[in-house]
């Protein structure tokens, strides 16, 4: 095996150096490109995804079908009565380690974006923007696993940035097993936060869900587990979420409180000025 | 062999050291605590708190009162099976008697009756335009709602809708003002005033609008002329609630020429509504207000730049201070880079750090 996450047993170590329930250190910025509606930038340990909404606008001149099938999501846009969500990933070619092309259109990267986009449309208040269309466009400049989880938290704090409506945040996490399919081992413990390493070599799932609520708004299983070792894996993912909804809500919380400071935003009501007049 | 699971740390503090909103903060001291390799998977448990405890911002999915005497403004909602108001964007709350919203810290603009704009017209209809306004959606412009060429206030004829790209073609800018709204958000907008109409003879600015952070915000005067420095002449500054920015040079209406004070009662319109009004042509504009212009987009963009309010107090004031910016660089008054430090240096003058 060309991998080594064996050693686990011994010390109860991952590969780098993490316990089984510790996310990877999760970094993030919004509103990076002054110019765009909304922006962000997220790191998921070496994952590093950019992300760009515009709109909710008029769509744009519609060219042959082909912005039909890349990944839209909540209404058809146009006349329609919803906001379209339409969601277009590019993949750099320098960030994984083996420099492959992917074209416009790959198979993975059209699966992913029409997640993305699903589990946006779920939570933003679409229904508020009637005749338009939210773009996001997401950008890949790094990849070391969980790459559709950080693809989504991206999504998520860049449309808040963008001042869309929603329901609530839409966090996602990856979580595994530590042992494989194969291995008849009842004891695998579940893990959080799969790297690349361990996501070539473990089954994984990501799990997206509504901010504190339980609520899963994206699943995305690609590998064979035993069932017996799923519900374990899925509440380890669950509880990442929430923990991945803390840290993204810190980052807008940071970012409010600094504009409210420099005095480019006005103070809100506070429960003392509340009171019944 | 006995393993002891500790608490993962929390992760480094992102932009600053001490958050109190942070629930992590709480939990640093104690991990040895949780002894016996317990499966430990929650956090500390987070009650939505009621926000209104501090006067900062709520984010999504935050509850902002459970209380049943309030009602739901823009920026909120109450979940399926729930009484509790929640705030759907990021933003500061505010409250209209017993109305509850949440301004968001940045959004698209939001068309208002009434509100001044300066928009770019993108598709040409059988009797209307369609406006380019920076909203969720495109405006509409009928062609019964700009003052028609030829005199007399008139009804619009075939010959006007056949005509229609002579008034406004794509890619034309124009100031209006938005006369009703529908339902779904979309606006309707007019130019039946002398103040109103196609733009010419300057540069066109689009800072991001509404909302927070820098921006237009809406003000008493969005539109005055002012004096520009080293003999410029005057120029004259539109700032669209939309965040579209206007700045020209003045040119002055034949009724100012004649040094009376322009005519208010639309009875007079039809002298001053000439030929020249849906003209595309630029008037020939002197090198020193071509300079004067660049600088006044300097200064807007700066003020954008570094997150301060555009309106036409910190126009005016940035303006004076540019141009003393300009006089003691090496320059001179030739230099109205405002980018970078400068901009910087600028918008330190002007909150007075």
């Amino acid at each position: 095996m060309p991998l080594d996450t064996s050693t686990y047993n011994l010390a109860l170590l991952r590969v780098d150096g993490r316990r089984w329930n510790e996310l990877r250190r999760i970094n993030a910025q919004i509103r990076t490109q002054a110019a765009a509606d909304g922006s962000s930038y997220l790191e998921m340990g070496h994952t590093k995804v950019m992300c760009v909404v515009t709109g909710p606008s008029e769509p744009g001149p519609r060219r042959g079908g082909v912005v039909g099938s890349a990944g839209g999501a909540g209404g058809g846009g146009g006349q329609s009565k919803d906001a379209e969500v339409v969601v277009n990933i590019v993949i750099a070619g320098f960030s994984s380690v083996d420099r492959k092309r992917r074209g416009r259109g790959d198979k993975r990267t059209l699966e992913m974006q029409s997640t993305v986009a699903n589990a946006l449309a779920a939570s933003l208040h679409i229904h508020l923007f009637p005749h338009s269309q939210i773009n996001v466009s997401l950008h890949v400049l790094s990849q070391d696993g969980s790459l559709l989880a950080a693809l989504i938290n991206a999504a998520t704090l860049a449309c808040v940035d963008a001042g869309i409506p929603m329901t609530d945040y839409v966090a996602a996490c990856t979580a595994g097993s530590t042992s494989t399919y194969a291995a008849n081992d009842e004891s695998a413990d579940p893990l959080l936060d799969m790297n690349h390493q361990e996501e070539q070599e473990l089954p994984g799932l990501t799990v997206a869900t509504m901010g504190d609520s339980d609520r899963v708004v994206a699943l995305v299983c690609e590998s064979r587990v035993q069932i017996s070792r799923l519900e374990g894996m899925l509440v380890v993912g669950v509880d990442g979420c929430k923990q991945v909804r803390e840290i993204l809500d810190r980052v807008v919380r940071e970012k409010g409180r600094r504009m409210i400071d420099e005095g480019t935003v006005e103070k809100g009501t506070g429960l003392n000025d509340m009171d019944v007049d | 062999m006995p393993i002891t699971i500790h608490q993962p740390k929390p992760p480094r503090p992102l932009l600053s050291d001490l958050d109190p909103y942070n629930p992590l903060n709480v939990h640093d001291s104690d991990s040895d605590s949780s002894t016996g390799g317990g499966v430990d998977l929650s956090l500390p448990p987070k009650k939505p708190t009621s926000s209104l405890s501090h006067s900062g911002i709520v984010t999504p999915g935050e509850v902002i009162t459970s209380d049943s005497q309030w009602m739901r403004g823009h920026g909120t909602y109450i979940p399926a099976s729930t009484s509790d108001i929640t705030s759907s964007l990021a933003g500061t709350i505010t409250r209209t008697n017993k109305l509850i919203s949440v301004r968001p810290l940045r959004a698209r603009y939001t068309p208002e009756v009434g509100d001044l704009v300066v928009g770019r017209i993108v598709e040409v209809q059988a009797k209307r335009w369609r406006v380019d306004v920076g909203s969720t959606q495109l405006a509409a412009l009928p062609l019964s709602a700009i003052n028609l060429p030829g005199g007399i206030l008139r009804k619009r004829t075939e010959t006007d809708e056949l005509q229609i790209r002579t008034f406004f073609a794509e890619g034309d800018l124009l100031v209006a003002e938005v006369q009703q709204l529908f339902q779904d958000g979309g606006a309707v907008l007019h130019t039946r005033s002398l103040k109103y109409g196609k733009l010419r003879n300057g540069v066109f600015v689009a800072v991001s609008g509404m909302g927070g952070g820098a921006g237009v915000v809406r003000s008493r005067r969005q539109v005055w002329t002012m004096d520009a420095a080293n003999g410029a002449g005057q120029v004259d500054v539109i700032l669209g609630v939309n965040g579209y920015v206007w700045i020209s040079k003045h040119v002055e209406t034949p009724a100012e020429v004649e040094g009376k004070p322009a005519p208010a009662g639309i009875t007079n319109m039809e002298e001053n509504v000439s030929a020249t009004m849906y003209s595309s042509q630029n008037d020939r504009i002197e090198t020193e207000t071509m300079r004067e212009i660049a600088r006044l987009r300097g200064v807007i963009t700066a003020l954008v730049e570094n997150g301060l309010r555009v309106d036409e107090e910190m126009v005016v004031r940035g303006y004076h201070e540019a141009v003393e910016m300009a006089m003691l660089s090496g320059e001179g008054q030739d230099d109205v880079y405002l980018g970078g430090e400068r901009g910087e240096q600028l918008a330190a003058a002007l909150t007075g750090k």
